[in-house]
């Protein structure tokens, strides 16, 4: 029974036994069926070659080929590529923006919150259509006619690969703060005034606050961005196949594009599913790597 | 707040530093606009083949024509629409309703296995969507037979692990007496959830609503595997094999876009609140 | 009590609305048209006879500009022709066409027919997935058609499906630019050129203002789905008309076909072509057309001079739906350049109706019933419409017959060109076994397809490129499944 003595310890209700089941039999019985199984089965058919009308085993093949692909390494470097120029940038813009934000009004901060917001909202679909024509290589494409105002001849933009990851960077760099934004807002704004009075008591300055003060406290808020946005990055795979498709010559294939080729242009299933596994290992292994060093002292 | 020194001079001073920071934030807002922007502008175009010279930044005239023409397309283009609608509409309420039952009973009733279950759900999160695609694919469609089909659409998104984890993390702030004190007067554990924890919840359940319709509304990989018939795709897949079919109809292409877009910043604008705050749920401690 | 009254109404509404979700599917009417193509028979298996109700599918691309609008047409002439029968279209774009089937073909559901290019016939043969109708087409049916395009709808022993046309793949002059630029196209059409020729006519097509180019000599559509088809037209006339030679080795590794990518490379130099040509897709390059970009485009149709023609009229009609800055246009039959001082070969194309198995095998009926459908789609009524729009000839009896009555204005000498073309038409090689035409569509796609896209945006050189195919090809083939010269 609860006694006000008590101090404030969660304590759970005793369930009702079949009910506490009941709650989340629907969850488990959707996870089961479309993740869990799923996950086993592409276990299965990694070792296998899929042919429609019945397929065969073929043991490790499908690692080994994907070990000794050229196509697969190189699409891990790219991803790496496009997750270092992507992530890290993302993170600090964003982090600057809601700096920015920060002393401003509250309407004005939610202005600016949705502002940022809004293109997450429209579809990827519908955002790869208008910067397909943003970058139209002729001379008359957006982009171009921007550059041209400096002087640069216009550039082929999707079309070499100087280029095409370039483009397909800058595109992240523009549309996908929101989130990050009014994260990193919340969190600035949980910070507790009394560490700035002790600051400014000791004189301490904007700069010296902001790192002393402001940094640490958004350590977890940065370590769950981190691992969120570079989990996401790894599996990035809608931009590059909309955009460039892939290439040219394999330059945009990401690993996420690459199984989807793999998956559903030459059906080759086994295969695929051999490379997805070998991605969510990496994953893991990056993710693991992350709290290790950076979560030290971060209990999540 | 503190951050910034308020006592810094005067309040000129502070005026000044305020308006050099909304004109800085204005000029990202501008780039980061720009291509919805640009997408709109450019869907009241003239529908003809364009791909020529230039695009401009402000169209000569105004008309709603390459509006008809998208719609013209097919005569299912109305239809992808409708069932966006009905495969977001249905994911909506299905993951409403069940995640935060999950998300309940993870958070506050004990029962065996409880620790390992939700850690096992937690893990599906770090699986990257292409493990599942193939062998999902090969379900619906070899195994079940249920390709190009509402079941195919709404059945694996039914209840997300997502969403249970929000759930999971806003339940975590209701105190328990509460529930305690209804055990005690009496009432059974449906009536605890519907009557007491609902209402309290309304928040994460609105939030959880927005996000999922958003997601399913948006998405365009699944629905682009598993659809094989025009009559069944949403608006994203038709938006896709619009372009593909009509590679320089340009303005009727940003017609489509704008039309696959709009219904979310409605929704976005008028639900504003909601969208900002569940962003912030299970991200940010406290 | 008023609460678990609630409960139950909601998991009430769930249960309905989620059998409601499974029993509203999207082509689920009791034909069974998206399932495999036995249970739709073997819901009719119970009568012998022939008039068991069954349903027949198909996945049509835009073959010709009208042909999309006339599909609620054909599927009432072809139930009326066969009461018991119904055929269900289900349109696609060209882009996509492949992508949907091969996604149907591999998940063990295909169409019952798709209209594809007959190269592709060896892929599914490959696979077990197309299906022989060799013992229901009736002597009728195969009887309709000219003896050369029905070669190319067969594999080894089997006929997998009917030709709806046989097309020459050419290149399209705008009349008025050539004849500026001092080139006799009517002795082109005649006589052909050599690519040194041609090089030579190109740049003289080229129109620049200080750095700008606003006209160019030739552009071909390199982008989306046109990737396969500069190299693969072009080959041809280097002296590899085929990926096989007769003696079934390789062909793309023979030095011929690394001077046909430093000829193809070198005309990007020249200034001739664009040299974002890695970008123009099928709309572009006949855009650029229309609007007086480039002299000469390909590839060429025979029924781009039927557009061209329709546009010429919405301009004189003033009515702003003519392209937008477009320009009146002549359209012009030319063939393509040889290469290496090979002989011309055209490339000549048959494309039509290919018939698929599912999973299970149709029963004999079904079969029928699909020969029946194909032969329909493509003679009589249907094929004499659709290669009148495509200016094609036309391959069937029937489709001559009913082809009568149509009037069609083309320029006398484009068709004489398409003669002169048809008349060194690739031969059909059906003797080329099925695994080793699978085997050279992978190296395209995965190999040539890709490398292409980085030789004409300049990033590798031709003897780059050259290398990779003939690597590839050494892997698939061994050293001594290639040419080597």
């Amino acid at each position: 029974m609860a006694q006000s003595a008590q101090p404030a310890k969660k304590s759970k209700i005793k369930g009702d036994g079949v009910w506490d089941y009941a709650f989340i039999a629907v969850a488990l019985i959707v996870y089961a069926m479309f993740t869990a199984y799923p996950v086993l089965s592409a276990f299965i058919i990694s070792f296998q070659e899929y042919k429609p009308l019945g397929s065969t085993y073929i043991g490790f093949d499908n690692y080994a080929a994907t070990f000794k692909d050229d196509l697969f390494w190189r699409s891990i470097k790219n991803t790496i590529v496009y997750t270092v120029l992507t992530v890290p940038v993302a993170l600090l813009l964003s982090f600057l923006v809601a700096i920015m934000i920060l002393p401003l009004r509250k309407k004005l901060q939610t202005v600016f919150k949705a502002v940022y917001y809004l293109p997450v909202v429209a579809s990827g679909v519908a955002l790869s259509l208008v910067w397909l024509w943003i970058f139209d290589p002729m001379p008359g494409g957006i982009f171009n006619q921007f550059i041209g105002w400096f002087g640069a001849h216009n550039q082929n933009w999707l079309g070499s690969s100087a280029t095409a990851m370039f483009s397909l960077v800058i595109m992240a760099w523009l549309s996908s703060h929101g989130a990050s934004i009014i994260i990193y807002l919340a969190a600035l704004l949980g910070i507790d005034d009394s560490y700035y009075e002790a600051a400014d008591l000791d004189g301490a300055s904007f700069l010296q606050k902001l790192w002393h003060i402001v940094i640490p406290s958004l350590k977890p808020t940065t370590l769950f961005l981190l691992v969120t946005a570079i989990i996401g990055s790894f599996q990035v795979f809608q931009n590059a196949y909309l955009m460039t498709g892939g290439g040219p010559d394999h330059a945009t294939t990401m690993v996420g594009l690459l199984i989807f080729d793999n998956a559903f242009k030459y059906f080759e299933f086994g295969k695929a599913a051999a490379q997805s596994l070998i991605l969510a290992l990496i994953i893991a292994l990056v993710s693991l790597f992350q709290f290790k060093f950076l979560g030290k002292d971060v209990d999540y | 707040m503190s951050l910034y020194n308020n006592n810094t001079g005067s309040r000129a001073g502070k005026t000044a530093r305020n308006t050099v920071i909304v004109v800085l934030l204005l000029l990202f807002a501008l780039a980061t606009l720009f291509p919805i922007y640009f997408m709109v502008i450019s869907s009241f175009g003239d529908p003809v083949e364009a791909g020529a010279v230039s695009y401009s930044l402000w169209p000569g005239k105004f008309t709603l024509e390459s509006y008809s023409f998208f719609f013209n397309y097919s005569k299912y283009s109305y239809r992808w629409i409708l069932n966006s609608t009905i495969v977001a509409g249905a994911v909506t309420i299905t993951n409403v309703f069940f995640a935060t039952m999950a998300g309940y009973a993870f958070s506050k009733l004990r029962f065996k296995g409880r620790g390992v279950l939700f850690s096992i759900l937690l893990a599906a999160m770090m699986i990257p969507y292409q493990v599942t695609q193939v062998p999902l694919y090969i379900l619906i469609v070899n195994t079940f037979h249920i390709e190009n089909t509402f079941s195919a659409l709404i059945l694996p998104g039914l209840v997300t692990v997502y969403n249970v984890f929000l759930a999971k993390q806003f339940m975590s702030s209701i105190p328990t007496e509460i529930m305690e004190s209804a055990k005690v007067e009496g009432c059974s554990q449906l009536q605890i959830f519907f009557r007491i924890i609902m209402p309290l919840s309304k928040t994460v359940m609105a939030v959880i609503a927005i996000l999922t319709f958003m997601d399913s509304w948006n998405t365009f990989f699944w629905p682009f595997l598993v659809t094989n018939t025009m009559d069944m795709q949403t608006i994203q897949v038709g938006l896709k094999n619009f372009r593909f079919a009509n590679t320089t109809y340009f303005s009727p292409m940003m017609a489509g876009a704008t039309i696959s877009a709009v219904p979310m910043f409605i929704l976005f604008f008028s639900l504003q609140k909601y969208f900002l705050e569940g962003v912030t749920v299970g991200a940010v401690k406290g | 009590m008023m609460n678990k009254g609630k409960a139950l109404s909601l998991m009430l509404a769930a249960t309905l609305s989620v059998s409601a979700l499974t029993a509203c599917g999207g082509n689920k009417n009791d034909n069974g048209a998206s399932s495999p193509a036995a249970s739709g028979s073997a819901a009719a298996s119970g009568s012998a006879s022939s008039g068991a109700k069954d349903t027949i599918t198909a996945l049509l691309p835009p073959v010709s500009p009208t042909y999309q609008d006339n599909f609620d047409q054909m599927e009432k002439d072809f139930n009326a022709k066969y009461p018991n029968l119904t055929l269900k279209i289900e349109p696609a774009s060209w882009e996509d066409m492949t992508q949907k089937l091969d996604t149907q073909v591999n998940a063990g559901s295909p169409p019952d027919i798709a209209f594809i290019g007959s190269d592709g016939i060896s892929k599914y043969v490959q696979q077990g997935m197309a299906l022989d109708l060799t013992d229901v087409a009736t002597p009728d049916m195969t009887g309709d058609y000219d003896a050369v395009p029905l070669e190319y709808m067969k594999n080894g022993n089997g006929l997998y499906g009917f030709p709806a046309y046989m097309e020459v793949h050419a290149l399209g002059g705008n009349k008025q630019f050539l004849e500026e630029a001092g080139i006799d196209w009517k002795k082109v059409q005649k006589d052909g050129w050599t690519y040194d020729e041609f090089r030579e006519a190109i740049k003289k097509g080229v129109v620049k203002s200080g750095d700008k180019t606003s006209r160019y000599g030739f552009v071909f559509a390199t982008a989306g789905v046109a990737s396969k088809d500069y190299l693969g037209i072009m080959a041809k006339s280097a002296g590899m008309p085929a990926a096989f030679t007769k003696d079934l080795k390789y062909a793309y590794t023979s030095k011929n076909y690394l001077e046909l990518l430093t000829d193809l490379r070198q005309m990007i130099d020249d200034g001739s072509m664009p040299k974002e040509l890695s970008s123009v897709d099928a709309g572009k390059r006949w855009n650029m057309f229309l609007t007086g970009q480039t002299m000469i485009t390909g590839k060429g149709l025979a029924t781009f001079e039927n557009s061209a023609k329709k546009n010429n009229a919405k301009i004189d009609a003033n009515d702003g739906s003519a392209v937008k800055d477009s320009i009146k246009v002549d359209y012009i039959v030319l063939p393509v350049p040889t290469f290496a001082g090979a002989a011309p070969v055209s490339s000549t194309v048959v494309d039509g109706y290919v018939a698929f198995r599912g999973k299970k095998e149709p029963t004999a009926e079904h079969k029928a019933n699909i020969a029946k459908a194909a032969y329909f789609l493509s003679s009589g009524k249907v094929a004499a419409t659709t290669n009148n729009d495509l200016f094609a000839a036309h391959i069937t009896k029937s489709g001559r017959e009913a082809a009568a009555s149509m009037t069609i204005d083309r320029s006398a000498d484009n068709v004489a060109a398409v003669e002169t073309m048809l008349s060194h038409a690739a031969p059909a090689r059906p003797d080329i076994p099925a695994e080793l035409g699978a085997k050279a569509i992978k190296i395209e796609n995965e190999v040539i397809v890709p490398k292409m896209q980085a030789l004409l945006a300049g990033e590798i050189k031709p003897q780059d490129m050259y290398d990779a195919v003939k690597k590839a090809a050494i892997d698939a083939f061994g050293q001594d499944g290639i040419v080597q010269d």
